[in-house]
């Protein structure tokens, strides 16, 4: 180890059940730099700085931190020994300011009188010193992602740690947010602070860290800096031998060849002024007007949470549209319900897959057939065909590499990535019309989102219609001919593939009209 | 996910996996009978007599037998009357209400209509207590459906209505005027459950809960129907968003635990007393629960903990009469079985 080595943990192993996360993993953070921690989902990056904050408890491994060992039990432990994580899901309370978010659990100077001026002043200090650009007094729910992560970062600084952990920080970020970001950590590391940077975009990690570890089924494969890496070399590392690399969508960049050729001339989904209101009479999606062809992916963008899961659900009937058509195939189907959508040929694949598309308390094969269930060969007049759906799901669980001991396992007991497979395996096991997905490689591995984009380009050489809503720019600009990006419900312009630019992309990202 | 085959290697023997299943079971009843027989030991009580009585003395006599079947009725479906709606994970603790208000439906149409012939009579009564019942549970299900009202409370509460209701009735409408106890004069004897054994009797109403449970269990695990009420039960908003009603779900699922109820209602008026005796509905609900939880909802394991239930109880009124052992030691069994069952639950969690 170098001599500005100021953490280093050693030996580290944890499983969960009979999973193992981390198989003998060692890690170094070095005084002011930035090491980019890489891998696929389950790589065991987020689980390694869990361990590292406190949150989760390893079965063996010893941590360094200045040369002394240390042994760091919880959060509160960690920010003693000035380590600080920022997590992918924001722990922020909607209706407080900026200020009083990053103050709350801190110890107050006048804790009566909640007089925070001293407070605020240190605030604005370190928002100057680092480039963060935040308002104290702004509400949490006014804030834009970008911001939300910023005010995050300002909560681990104003604890004066030394060492900040980031965990998959520009997964809500536009590409502009992301720049301004990535300022800010320089001036950090200027300032004497190190970085972990976990991420699974190779792109992001080649531009900001200075030193680069890739983690892969819970083991260090290699670390290398930024001067001598490569991205081939991190492809590699990060998929192993599982991935032909010459044959895959995403490296061969085959998917763009084929994506600008034809596109069908009949529509499959017409959305006409399609418009939602929440309950207090609030636009959740506003006059979308929208068609997507057959043999076509259209691509819908933007930050999470302006209006794409509204969309998704007015268009499979989970939500009914309080104006507005959609039209299925020539078939007008606003008021249509859910099943009728299914039968009639839609697939969805849902954002929050746990939430939105899975039965945790039911068996993988009871999972695999919700929403087709009443179709045929899964039952017959209200009857279940155990027997062909057994065999159904048995090719399925094969086919999408679905690691599950059989079809009667319960739910719950499956890890994320593999519940992913079988939302996805799901919505592929039928031919359909149109597929509604919504991040549909959220939490898969290389291998497997290379599997799903080289699925999605066969449906569309067989003509058949995609939507595709994805936060993800790098993905977006993979696989389709059209992109509309949606910001506060509404759409707020459309660009085709001669027009893909990701920066004008960003912009339109954060409500900036262009057409 | 095509390019990595590996298939996974964690298999089980089916056998292993069934007695996996079992031993949970065995270890919390052992340790039940163990934990009480100390109590019993300490009383000065003779414990392998004591447990020797509760175990056998279904299996003794035509007597115990049937006099386990007679409890085994009303358990099993009360068990039943909770599971349906656990399943979309809804609770109905309304199964004692619901099974008195199918009692006073069944007797009503059993007086009222006393002089038709048997072969119209008792289909008649044996519907009334289902519509009764349904109707019942038909008023949590429609709180729930219309106004989101926990059903839970609500169902709880008709309970004490039902209670009003069974004493109105057997002290005011067909109060039979020579008992001591509010009780309703006879229905026609048309309403009787055929016998299938005549000493001591055996009514036919073991045919009528068989048929339920197994129709239970066809329902929940081979028809759409069941297929959507799990899906409700396992995540309402993913089935929602998949295309189930699960608002029809819940609905359904109550209405169907009434009936059953009512059912069981009838079945105690038509088969056992030929009459509404106030109290009849004993401790049934909360033996139902019991038998209900230790099934952890499976509505196939659902006749046979009942019976082993039944058994208990019966075997707990002999030990009573024979030793002067109270019976609430056996309440105490019956409770500490189910916790070791869920507590059994935890400690596999855990590891």
């Amino acid at each position: 180890m170098s001599a500005d080595t100021i953490l280093e943990m050693k030996g580290f192993n944890k499983s969960f059940g009979t999973n193992v996360a981390l198989k003998d993993v060692n890690f170094t953070l070095a005084a002011r730099e930035i090491h980019g921690l890489l891998g696929g989902n389950g790589a065991g990056k987020t689980t390694l700085m869990n361990i590292l904050f406190g949150l989760y408890r390893a079965e063996s491994g010893i941590t360094t931190l200045h040369g002394k060992r240390v042994e760091i039990s919880s959060p509160r432990a960690a920010i003693q020994q000035k380590i600080g994580m920022v997590h992918q899901q924001f722990l922020q309370i909607k209706s407080f300011t900026v200020l009083e978010n990053v103050v709350i659990g801190t110890p107050v100077k006048s804790s009566f009188r909640l007089d925070l001026t001293e407070e605020q002043q240190k605030i604005r200090q370190l928002s100057d010193r680092f480039n963060l650009d935040i308002d104290p007094h702004a509400l949490i729910e006014d804030l834009s992602m970008g911001a939300r992560q910023k005010v995050e970062i300002l909560k681990a600084l104003y604890r004066g740690v030394e060492i900040l952990i980031l965990d998959e920080p520009t997964t809500n970020l536009t590409p502009q947010e992301v720049d301004s970001l990535f300022q800010s950590l320089r001036t950090m590391v200027t300032e004497g602070l190190s970085i972990v940077f976990i991420t699974h975009k190779l792109r992001e990690v080649l531009t900001i860290c200075d030193r680069i570890s890739v983690l892969r089924n819970g083991q260090n494969v290699l670390t290398l800096t930024r001067e001598e890496s490569s991205e081939e070399a991190f492809v590699r590392a990060m998929v192993g031998d599982e991935l032909n690399i010459q044959d895959s969508v995403i490296f061969s960049q085959k998917g763009i060849q084929e994506a600008v050729q034809t596109v069908g001339k009949n529509v499959v989904l017409k959305l006409e002024n399609g418009t939602r209101l929440n309950e207090e009479g609030r636009p959740l999606i506003k006059d979308i007007n929208l068609e997507v062809f057959d043999g076509e992916i259209l691509r819908v963008a933007g930050v999470a949470a302006n209006g794409q899961r509204e969309l998704c659900e007015t268009i499979i009937g989970v939500q009914a549209a309080n104006s507005g058509k959609v039209i299925l195939a020539s078939r007008e189907m606003t008021r249509a319900l859910t099943v009728e959508l299914l039968s009639a040929g839609v697939s969805y694949i849902p954002e929050d897959c746990l939430r939105d598309g899975y039965l945790p308390k039911a068996n993988v094969a009871q999972n695999l057939i919700l929403g087709f269930h009443g179709l045929k060969p899964y039952s017959t007049n209200r009857f279940m065909n155990w027997g062909a759906i057994l065999s159904a799901v048995r090719g399925l669980i094969k086919e999408y590499n679905i690691k599950t001991m059989g079809p009667t396992e319960t739910g719950a007991n499956l890890s994320g990535g593999n519940i992913q497979r079988v939302v996805v395996a799901r919505a592929f096991s039928r031919p359909c019309k149109l597929l509604v997905a919504h991040s549909p490689t959220r939490g898969l591995d290389i291998p497997s989102i290379d599997f799903v984009y080289a699925h999605l380009l066969e449906r569309k050489k067989q003509g058949m219609a995609t939507l595709l809503v994805s936060e993800n720019l790098d993905e977006l600009l993979l696989l389709c001919n059209r992109i509309i990006v949606m910001y506060r419900g509404e759409i707020v312009g459309t660009l085709t593939r001669d027009k893909f630019e990701k920066y004008e992309i960003g912009r339109m990202m954060s409500g900036v009209r262009t057409n | 996910m095509s390019v990595q085959t590996e298939q996974v290697s964690l298999k089980r023997s089916p056998v292993r996996a069934i007695l996996g299943q079992f031993i949970p079971y065995l270890v919390a009843v052992l340790v039940a009978f163990v934990a009480v027989g100390v109590f019993i030991a300490l009383m000065g009580f003779d414990v392998f007599k004591a447990y020797q009585t509760i175990l056998f003395t279904s299996f003794r006599t035509q007597n115990g037998i049937i006099q386990t079947l007679l409890k085994f009725i009303p358990l099993m479906l009360q068990a039943l009357a909770f599971t349906i709606p656990l399943a979309t994970g809804k609770f109905n603790i309304g199964g004692e209400g619901q099974m008195i208000v199918g009692g006073i439906g069944a007797t009503a149409v059993g007086i009222l209509f006393s002089n038709l012939p048997g072969y119209i009579l008792l289909p008649m009564v044996i519907a009334a207590g289902i519509i009764a019942g349904g109707l019942w549970g038909l008023i949590p299900a429609w709180l729930l459906y219309k106004f989101n009202i926990n059903e839970i409370l609500s169902t709880v509460l008709l309970n004490f209505v039902s209670f009003q209701m069974i004493d109105f009735v057997a002290s005011e409408v067909w109060k039979d005027p020579v008992a001591g106890h509010p009780t309703t004069i006879p229905i026609g004897e048309g309403g009787w459950l055929p016998l299938l054994w005549d000493t001591p009797p055996l009514h036919a109403g073991l045919i009528l809960a068989i048929l339920v449970a197994i129709g239970v269990y066809i329902y929940t695990n081979r028809t759409t129907g069941g297929y959507e009420l799990i899906a409700t039960g396992a995540n309402p908003r993913a089935s929602k968003v998949f295309g189930i009603d699960v608002q029809k779900m819940f609905l359904l699922s109550l209405i169907l635990a009434g009936g059953i109820a009512g059912l069981s209602g009838a079945i105690e008026v038509s088969g056992y007393q030929h009459r509404l005796i106030k109290d009849f509905q004993s401790n049934f609900l909360v033996l139902g629960l019991i038998i209900g939880l230790i099934a952890k909802g499976n509505n196939l394991a659902v006749p046979f903990v009942a019976f082993f239930i039944a058994v208990l109880e019966v075997g707990a009124s002999a030990m009573q009469r024979t030793m002067a052992i109270p019976v609430e030691m056996v309440y105490i069994v019956e409770a500490l079985v189910l916790l070791f069952v869920l507590l059994s639950d935890v400690v596999r969690r855990r590891r």
